[in-house]
């Protein structure tokens, strides 16, 4: 297998993130000249890409069903990466039982903020870390958690190495926390909107990852306009007081990132209603304008 | 203009993150606050949002405009002030010093996920019970799920739970010697493996914190039940706001029918950021397809009504110019807010 790299997709709440990591997902699959075969059931054939979502909503199962045709789709949640991660260390299914079943052991769980996702990017890190159950995608897709608790989420492996110095955990917490920092490896996309607030949102969280973690993240508009004022010259009046706000909040966006000289990668407003036409057509742009 | 029943109290504006929540919370108290007092509990409010008000993110109470207050919640800060109040009579102050110190309790205190939700609740409740407003709004943390805020009260408290706080019991308030006083071989087991996974240091810091906080199991659970009782109160009033979105249309329809299901008073449904419908017909140039998408979300935004329940109101708030953001205008975003 080639070298693995993983992909977080964040931003504000409401920019389009599990629309465009599902996007990414599909583009990275056709990158990889990999085509959906029809009449043969997903299970037989092993796909390059893994679409994880962290949050627990149902865009993907509502839109895509199970099984979508470029990647395998997989919910990751900290609880169940954190019983993976327990049992492989415990290795006896009864001590876990006997650990996870303890008072002490759940109000750990709940009282050490970090350690559910620090067991979501333990699970994350595992192929090149080669611990625990290997997971063979060339690609890994996060639909990541929102800005706050995405950087709670990075910062879990090095706040928990402070408390849990000593042991097992002491020893993966930091080779988790190395991981993550690696550029060839970690990758981080920003989705933000062509709007003010989105905007100086992204700048901040940009600036922020890069001076802790040493990783420039891409930035991308999404719903971005590709139309110009004078485009409007003619239309009715209705018409043209709605697209010049969007343009003027465009605008504003854009002016926010070259003020910070931050590259970002235009992702036009799709018109299209129905999320799997639109998917398409935004894989189909990122595989030719990006990738 | 989005009707508020006269006996409401509290409103809570719960929502997914990015439907413009915290403005449209600041718009109800701006319109509500022509008739009323009125406090706006915001969390994170945009810069602009904060500068139209006129706020700072210190956890102070503002005076925006005649009976219009505002207050950005400031989560250590509260959290902070819960334990004080919680500690002031079962505890000396050396022994909340040693609280305060803690690695866990420091971590708590700022990361934990459901500690923002709790100590947005225990100001809320302390705001509504000093009952110097006549109406506070909470503006929700940007939670993924409003469970979790709903629910922020019991993960809070499962941590104060007496059998926790046993396994750790020091009377004599010494960090070491704990582990002898273990009840049954099942859990010197599991501190093992856990000292093993951990180091001790990590369980000497955990037995430091739940024994520090085990004493404060009953102010807590007193808290905990009246954040309860505000939540599920007949004055209490949740708006949902959402966003003209396919996929958030569906997600506020699942979370409606759950909250209503759950026994919270949901009234009302605002669907934000609802462009002007464009009258006219557009057959050709560059903005032609947009068009015919905007024409194509307004009849999925008008077929999506009949969905809520029947007893909801489904209202519709339009975009505002983003150069229109003044606390001048606030009402005015109320006052448009129309029902579908």
């Amino acid at each position: 297998m080639q070298k693995q790299q993983i992909h977080f997709v964040t931003g504000k709440g409401g920019v389009g993130k599990s629309f465009f990591a599902a996007a990414l997902a599909e583009s990275l699959a056709k990158m990889s000249q990999y085509s959906p075969q029809e009449n043969v059931t997903s299970k037989t054939i092993s796909k390059p890409i893994l679409l994880a979502e962290f949050n627990d909503h149902s865009f993907y199962r509502e839109y895509l069903g199970d099984k979508p045709a470029y990647f395998d789709l997989a919910q990751w949640t900290g609880a169940e990466c954190l019983k993976e991660y327990a049992i492989h260390l415990l290795k006896i299914e009864s001590l876990y039982k006997l650990f996870f079943g303890n008072p002490i052991t759940r109000a750990l769980i709940d009282v050490s903020p970090g350690l559910l996702e620090l067991a979501i990017l333990g699970r994350a890190t595992s192929y090149p870390r080669k611990h625990g159950p290997p997971l063979k995608y060339t690609h890994m897709v996060f639909d990541a958690f929102a800005t706050g608790h995405f950087l709670t989420m990075l910062r879990a492996p090095g706040g928990l190495a402070k408390i849990i110095q000593f042991g097992p955990m002491g020893e993966q917490t930091r080779s988790i926390d190395q991981w993550i920092r690696n550029p060839e490896f970690c990758h981080i996309h920003l989705v933000s909107l062509p709007e003010e607030m989105p905007a100086t949102e992204t700048v901040e969280l940009f600036e922020t990852i890069k001076s802790e973690f040493g990783i420039t993240p891409k930035v991308y508009l999404n719903k971005y306009l590709f139309l110009k004022k004078a485009d409007l010259a003619n239309e009715p009046e209705s018409v043209k007081i709605y697209f010049t706000n969007l343009l003027e909040q465009q605008e504003l966006a854009e002016q926010i990132f070259k003020d910070h000289k931050i590259k970002y990668v235009p992702v036009p407003l799709i018109p299209e209603i129905e999320t799997e036409k639109l998917l398409h057509e935004a894989s189909e742009y990122l595989l030719k304008e990006v990738l | 203009m989005i009707k508020v029943a006269a006996t409401t109290k509290t409103i809570i504006c719960i929502g997914t993150g990015g439907v413009g929540k915290t403005t449209m919370a600041a718009a109800m108290a701006s319109g509500l606050s022509e008739h009323k007092k009125v406090l706006v509990l915001t969390i994170d409010p945009s810069l602009r949002l904060a500068q139209a008000l006129g706020i700072k993110p210190d956890g102070e109470v503002y005076k925006v405009k005649n009976n219009l207050y505002a207050c950005t919640l400031n989560h250590a800060k509260a959290f902070h002030e819960f334990v004080l109040k919680a500690a002031k009579d079962s505890a000396s102050p050396e022994q909340i010093e040693k609280l305060l110190q803690n690695k866990l309790y420091k971590q708590l205190s700022t990361q934990l996920s459901g500690s923002q939700d709790f100590s947005s609740l225990f100001k809320l409740n302390e705001f509504v019970h000093s009952k110097e407003y006549d109406i506070v709004i909470l503006d929700t943390p940007p939670a993924q799920h409003t469970w979790n805020f709903l629910h922020a009260p019991e993960k809070i408290g499962q941590l104060f739970n007496e059998g926790v706080a046993q396994w750790f019991r020091d009377p004599d308030q010494k960090d070491t010697g704990f582990l002898k006083r273990i009840l049954n071989t099942g859990t010197t087991q599991v501190l093992k493996v856990l000292e093993n996974l951990t180091g001790s240091e990590f369980v000497k810091e955990l037995g430091v914190f739940f024994r520090a906080i085990q004493k404060w199991q009953t102010p807590l659970e007193k808290q905990v039940w009246d954040c309860h009782k505000l939540l599920t109160a007949k004055t209490t009033e949740f708006i949902l706001v959402t966003a003209l979105d396919p996929s958030r249309i569906s997600e506020a329809l699942r979370l409606s029918s759950e909250i209503e299901k759950q026994g919270y008073n949901l009234k009302s449904i605002i669907i934000n950021r609802v462009p002007v419908w464009i009258k006219e017909e557009v057959t050709a140039g560059p903005v032609v397809r947009y068009v015919k998408y905007l024409k194509a979300l307004e009849a999925k935004l008008v077929g999506s009504k009949s969905k809520f329940g029947p007893h909801l109101k489904v209202y519709k708030s339009h975009e505002l110019s983003h150069n229109q953001l003044h606390v001048e205008n606030l009402s005015d975003i109320y006052h448009r807010i129309e029902l579908i």
